[in-house]
Formats: structure tokens, sequence, C-alpha cells
């Protein structure tokens, strides 16, 4: 074709065994970098609720050589862009910039994370900014419900628990506490670097090698969050403000580590409920018009993953809503997939898996996610483990898993 | 034309298709903008064109709505249909290996829909439903009631899914009628990717009723284009609008309607906005969120439009801080259109502009969207490059008369609690920007 080939991804390790990880995408404009650390909301004790990310936002609030709102100021006069992520298993800061601001980039995101301020009068008023976070959050029903969802199916785990945390705890944590989780949490072991996009030949590793990264003290080993274990039920619940019902529902599936299930799972979901001619959206909107919409997504999870399906519907058609789903659920136990359905399932996801290797920091999101976890580094694997899959093993084993039986559901009604 | 800015060709009947080829990806982009959106819905038919939007993928040519469907999942593609304010945007992402299959239908199904009553039915639900979810939204109420402050009931007056009543009431009859307006007032194809070697044929051969006729954008320039998107008519000097919805925060929408994208002074505002809203060193999220701690979320609002575009500020703060939360905003507003930026928040926006530029081309959709985005604004292909140099030129005195001249008397919506509505509102009466 004359189109140079994409290189897969080059593992470094620095001495302290920090891995580094190094994507080229050719035709990228930019740079991503993109730090990952194991310190997710998943790592708190209950006293230390919503600190995981907390702690995120101060990060950008100086280090010991960067001034509050300096690194900011630095990269985006590079032209650059950063942000963060925290979720339930781990958190991961990025920056996209052009390549020639890049190095300094590097540096000074590594003092950030590694070296947080957490500078008491910041903290103060960062505090102000993630109790609006949350204010925020609790004016939309919708993620209302879904938090309900999650501590109903969820109880005594950390899935259960909010990510921004609890407002009581949030208001009593303090400077000496944060840096207590950081130190607990972001060590040697529990974190990886990655570069994507438009890196050039440069030579990244060498002052990899001597920066605050390579020095990075080993952490101790901590126990895992216990495995996830869901609990089946069925809970309604009324909200104010909330215009249309929903019908929410969660299942459990293998954990995240299961990359041969975890495919399966992402075939599976997308036959129910990817596009208009999926299982679920074909009879529900479609044909029986009893919803505006359904979405089944996959939320692949270190401690075990959720499946979780939302129906958007008029309160009156919750009954039929919840008959048709379970229909779409016995019809695919006892009937088999046809070929072209099987096709279009299979394309669905291959494609989206390769459409997602395009932009340098999804490359960077999903690297960073299998080298922070110890799993192998293969950007066309996903691709190759479909091949194991026909709809008679899906059936088999994977179907079952989303039995009506087995899902925590909640009905959300206006109040 | 460069090489960076793509080859431009016509399809039979006129259309115009830029290919913007790409080396190393296994993705094509395919985009078709027809001018003609939501501000050309027919009088008391407020929706029909978001509502003829999403028919098109529904049934067109030899395809009934389940088998365009399979065809499109089939392949494992992507495709939307939806209206804009100014424009109809299909958008297809796809394997370039089923260009061949699936790039005819965007001609087929603009040039052939079915708009069976069937699916007509189900669409209108589907929009009804959608607008009435929406309503759980606060900042989508402040939103819309920014909205009519600005453009009352003119063409950029109402949301592009429509106003509730008139959208029960149109029917089969009434988006007939728009389908020959489709193309009238311009359209463009832009396909960004690995390009199949015969995409103009593709188009061409799809006309199976014969050529999709395609006018050029009636009259040239500025002036014409802004005589012929009207501003609308705003609320009768109406230039504050409360909400009450019983809420946490309080959100504060302050803006203003300004020029189109166009137009010569449309840079300038684009520069203020990246002063203003983009990034964590933007002057609204320094000087509301890390100095005061009023906001998660803080920014600018400011789409391109073919007609007076909106330049808006945003804010949600809790509700117990509103009369700060609303004066603070004010105040930036007032210095805004009173202090120039100094030079290092100059060079600073111009970094951002320039960063922004990158940002927004890193995948074929988004270069495709962008591109398809000049060419139906009226500009040349290669705006994007061209107009770098031009914000390199500008200076803080050209900015501050930008401001002076676009941003005076700002409106304000708010939405949230009877008490904050109160605060706030005591701090906007007492501002001189209400007056």
């Amino acid at each position: 074709m004359g189109t140079p080939e994409p290189v897969g991804p080059i593992r470094h390790s620095l001495a302290n065994a920090v891995p580094v990880v190094l994507v080229e995408r050719p035709e990228a404009p930019l740079v991503c970098i993109d730090f990952w650390c194991r310190a997710g909301s998943a790592a708190e004790t209950p006293a230390e609720s919503g600190i995981a990310h907390f702690l995120e936002h101060m990060v950008f609030k100086g280090s010991a050589s960067l001034e509050p709102g300096g690194f900011d100021l630095r990269v985006e006069a590079l032209g650059g862009s950063s942000n963060a992520a925290t979720g339930f298993d781990d958190v991961h800061f990025h920056v996209l910039i052009p390549p020639e601001g890049a190095a300094e980039a590097l540096e000074l995101l590594l003092d950030l994370v590694l070296e947080p301020r957490l500078d008491p009068s910041e903290f103060q008023m960062e505090r102000q900014v993630v109790l609006e976070e949350l204010a925020q959050s609790e004016d939309q029903p919708e993620e209302m419900a879904l938090q309900q969802l999650l501590e109903l199916a969820c109880p005594d785990h950390p899935y259960g628990e909010p990510i921004l945390g609890r407002r009581q705890r949030l208001l009593e944590h303090d400077p000496a506490r944060m840096a207590a989780f950081h130190s607990r949490t972001y060590g040697a072991g529990g974190c990886a670097l990655v570069l994507s996009g438009a890196i050039g030949s440069r030579d990244w590793m060498t002052p990899l090698a001597s920066s605050r990264l390579a020095a990075l003290p080993a952490l101790s080993v901590i126990a895992p969050p216990p495995a996830l274990a869901l609990q089946p039920g069925q809970e309604r619940l009324s909200l104010p403000r909330l215009e249309s019902a929903r019908l929410l529902m969660a299942w459990q599936l293998p954990p995240a580590n299961d990359l041969d299930a975890i495919v399966g799972c992402d075939l599976l979901t997308t036959l129910l409920a990817e596009g208009r001619r999926s299982r679920l959206v074909a009879r529900l909107r479609e044909e029986l018009r009893l919803v505006e919409s359904i979405d089944l997504d996959l939320h692949a999870l270190e401690q075990g993953s959720l499946a979780l399906l939302e129906a958007v519907c008029e309160p009156e058609q919750l009954p039929a809503t919840r008959r048709a789903i379970e229909e779409v659920w016995v019809a695919l136990m006892d009937e088999p997939v046809t070929a072209a359905e099987w096709s279009r399932t299979t394309r669905l996801v291959g494609n989206g898996h390769r459409f997602s290797l395009e932009a340098a920091g999804s490359v960077a999101a999903l690297v960073g996610n299998q080298v922070l976890w110890d799993r192998p580094l293969d950007l066309e694997a996903p691709l190759r483990m479909m091949e194991r899959w026909c709809p008679e093993r899906i059936q088999r084993e994977l179907l079952p898993l989303l039995a009506p039986s087995l899902c925590f559901s909640l009905e959300a009604v206006p109040a | 034309m460069s090489a960076s800015s793509g080859t431009v060709l016509a399809v039979s009947g006129g259309c115009p298709l830029l290919l913007l080829p790409r080396r190393g990806v296994d993705v094509l982009a395919a985009r078709l903008w027809i001018e003609g959106g939501s501000r050309l819905d027919p009088p008391g038919q407020r929706g029909a064109h978001q509502l003829l939007a999403g028919l098109l993928s529904r049934g067109s040519g030899q395809h009934s709505g389940e088998a365009l469907a399979d065809l499109v999942e089939g392949c494992g593609a992507g495709l939307r249909c939806e209206a804009h304010e100014d424009h109809l945007v299909l958008s297809l992402k796809c394997a370039p290996d089923d260009a061949a299959e699936l790039l005819p239908l965007l001609i087929e199904m603009v040039q052939q829909p079915w708009l069976s009553p069937d699916q007509l039915e189900l669409e209108r639900q589907l929009n009804l439903q959608t607008l009435q979810r929406q309503r759980e939204d606060p900042f989508q109420c402040a939103h819309d009631a920014l909205r009519e402050l600005l453009y009352g009931q003119g063409p950029y007056g109402h949301d592009p899914l429509g106003v509730e009543a008139e959208l029960r009431s149109i029917d089969q009859a009434c988006l007939r009628r728009l389908v020959p307006g489709l193309g009238q007032q311009g359209a463009w194809l832009v396909l960004c990717g690995r390009l199949p070697d015969d995409a103009e044929a593709l188009f061409s051969a799809a006309m199976q009723p014969g050529p999709w006729m395609v006018q050029p954008r009636p009259g040239d320039g500025v002036a014409e284009l802004v005589s012929r998107v009207p501003s609308g008519c705003s609320s009768a000097g109406r230039r504050l609008a409360c909400t009450a919805e019983d809420t946490e925060q309080l959100i504060l929408m302050l803006g203003t309607s300004t020029v189109p994208l166009a137009h010569p002074d449309s840079l300038g505002l684009r520069l203020l906005s990246a002063h203003l809203g983009i990034g964590m060193s933007s002057r609204l999220f320094v000087s509301l969120r890390e100095e005061h701690g009023l906001a998660y979320d803080v920014g600018i609002h400011a789409p391109a439009r073919l007609g007076a575009a909106p330049f808006v500020f945003h804010l949600s703060s809790s509700s117990d801080r509103a009369e700060e939360a609303c004066t603070r905003l004010l105040q930036e507003w007032e210095r805004l259109i009173s202090v120039p930026l100094s030079e290092a928040e100059l060079s600073l926006a111009k970094a951002k502009f320039r960063g922004q530029e990158a940002m927004g081309r890193q995948t074929c959709g988004q270069i495709a969207d962008r591109s398809a985005l000049v060419l139906a604004h009226g500009l040349p292909a290669d705006y994007p490059g061209t107009c770098l140099q031009q914000i390199d030129a500008l200076d803080p005195g050209d900015l501050l008369k930008v401001a002076q001249t676009h941003l005076q008397a700002p409106c304000l919506s708010l939405c949230g609690p009877g008490e904050a509505l109160r605060q706030a509102r005591r701090a906007w009466e007492r501002h001189p920007l209400s007056r």
C-alpha cells in the first residue's frame, strides 16, 4: 500500500522497574504523555472517601518547584493541554502537546505528580472546587440514579462508593491525610508511563533514567481490594427533577485481567445493544417502541467487571420494558445467532478497536491500562482474540452471566 | 491548492468534493454538510429539519430503514444524520474497504428519502422524549432561556430538536416540501483518511434519478451573509431570565449574539475566547475557580454560525454563593470590554489558538469536520492555515475594539433555587452592565 505500518508499543524499564512504553504514531500531530497509577478510589480506606479524586485535583496545584498554576501556564504556552481522570482502579494524568514542547512537559508532569505541594491554603480552595463538582453531579438526577444502583449492587465494596467521595468525609480531609495516601499509592510497582503519538526518534529514555520517576521508591505490598460479589436485587426510587423514568440494571462479569472473557463480553454487549439492528435496540426501541434509548455498557474492572444497562422510558412502560429485556435474553439463550448478525457484531467491535488507535490520547489510554496492570502489550490482541469466540461459545459461557435473576435492577421514577 | 488543504473536485450536479488523503490510517471519514438546518424550519414547524435528518437514514432509494441499518452496521460503520442551526450534517466513519458500498448512501439518502409515516412517527416520539429528558439538566434549562433572550422567535431561537407543540403537528407532506431545497443553498462533501481511487465517480453513479443539483451559495461576501441570516429578534429589550429549579447549584449564563464565522471580527472573538476559556490557565478558570473556588465548571461557549453567533460565559456555583458568583462573572465581562489584554496574555492566547488547531486535527473525523465547517461557512479551504497568520497580526488594541464593538449589553440567564435567583438578580441589578 505504500503506507508506513505503525510500530507496536515498545516497553522499557527504569532502574526501579517502573515501566515506560513508547508507541509511535507517524501521522499524529501531537505527543501524548500519560502517567498511570494504581491509585483509584478502590485504594481508599473508608475514612479516605474521595481522597484519590481530590488528590488528582491537588496535583495541578503546584509541586516543590512549580507554583500553583505554573504547570498549566507552561504547558498551555507551548500549545499543549492537560487533564486527568480518576476511576475505581486507577488514576491517570495526561498532556497533549506539540513535539517540540514534549520533553519539557514530561519533566514538569513528573514533578507535579510525584511531588505535589499540597499547600494548606490551596487545599482549602480546591476543596471548594471538589464540593462544587459534587453539587453539580447531584443536580443531574441520572447520575444520582446510577450512583444509587452501584451502592445497592456492590454493598461493602469500593465499587459501590462514589469516586467523588462523601461530602462529610471531604470536609474532614487535610493535607497530611492526602500526603499519606500519596506516599502509600504513588510508587514504583504501582505506576507506569506511556508516551505516544509524534514521539519521533528522540532519545526519551536517557533523561528518564535520571528523572524523579527512576528515583521513585518501591511501594510496600498492599493487599488488593476484595473481589467484587455483586448482590442481585431490585429497588425503586423516586427522584426529584427526573422527567423520564429509568430502568437501570447491573450484572457482574469476569475481571479485566481475563482478556479472553473481556473480548467475549465486548462482542456480547455489542450484539445486544450496539446499533439499530442490535437485539435490544431493535426490539425495545424500533419495534415495541417502549424506550427512548437503551444502552448496555461494559466496564472492565480489576476486581470484577460490570455490565450496566440503562433504558429511558415513560414510568408506565417500566414493567413492559423489563419484560421485553427478559424476553430478549431468553430468545438469545434459545435461538441460534445468524451468520449475518455475527458478522455485524465482529465488524463493529473490530472497527471500534481499529478506529480507537487513531488519536495519540486513546492509544496511550489503551496501552497505559495494559502496562499498569501487567497485561501483555499488544494493540492487535483484541482483534486476534475475537477469533476464539463464536456465537455458541458466547451463548454457553457468557450469556448466562447476564441472566435477569443475577442482576440488581433499579427503577428510578419522577418524584 | 496546497497538499495540506487537499484537493477540491465537484461531483455531478455541482456539489464540491474535498479530498484529504491521510497516510498510515485504516479509516475513512466522510461528511456531507448541507446548508439549511433548524434556522430554516418553516413557521409553525420548528423541529422539522431535525426530524428530516433523523428520517434520512430510515429508508431511501432501494433500501428500507432496516436494510440501510443492516448495510451500515453490517460493515461495522457509524452513521449520524443531524440538524444543526445552519446545516444538515451527515457523518460516516467506516473501514476504507467499505467505501464503495457505503459512500453512495450519502447521496441516496438526500435525493430519495422515503419519509415513511411509520418511521416518521417513531422518530417524532424519540425527539419528543429527548426534549422532555433534556429538562432534567439545569444547564440545558439555563441555555434554553438564554437562547430565547438572544434570539426570541428568530431563526436561532429554538433547539434544533424543535418545540413540542409544533413537532407534534409536522406530517410527511411538510417534510416532503423540504427535500427539493436540500443543496439549493450550498452543500459540501469532504473525505478524509485512506481514500478510494474513484470517490467522485462513486458519488456521481449514486445519482440514480439524475444529478443532485447543488447551487453554489447565493451571493458572496459577509455583508450578504449577515443580511441573509438575520440575528432574529431578541426578546424586546428583556435582558434577564430566571428559571426556578430546586437544585444545589445556580447556573449562570451571560452572553450576547455576535457575528458569523466569516466576519472579519470573528478571529478576534475566537482569540478572546481562547484567552477566556481554553485550558486551566484561562482567565475565567483562574479568576473564578482557582482564585475563588466558585465553580468546578466554568468556561465559554462560542460556536461558529452563519449568522449572529452566540458568545457566552457559563458558570455553576453553590446556591449560597450566588451573589458573589454573579458579581464576579459580571466583573469579568466588564473587564473584557474595558481592559486590554497584556502582551503576556495575548501571546498565551495565540499559543492556545494554535494548539487548538492541532488538537482538533488528530483523527480523520476531526479533520473532516473542521474542513467541512470551513467550506460551509464560505471560507477558503486553506483558511485554517491563513487564519494562524492573521491572528499573529492582532494586538491588544484590536481585541479591545472587537470586544467593545460586539460584546456590549449582554443578557443573563439564571437557573436555580428561588433564594439564589434573588441574590444573583440583586447583583445583576446593581451592576452597570444591566443598564
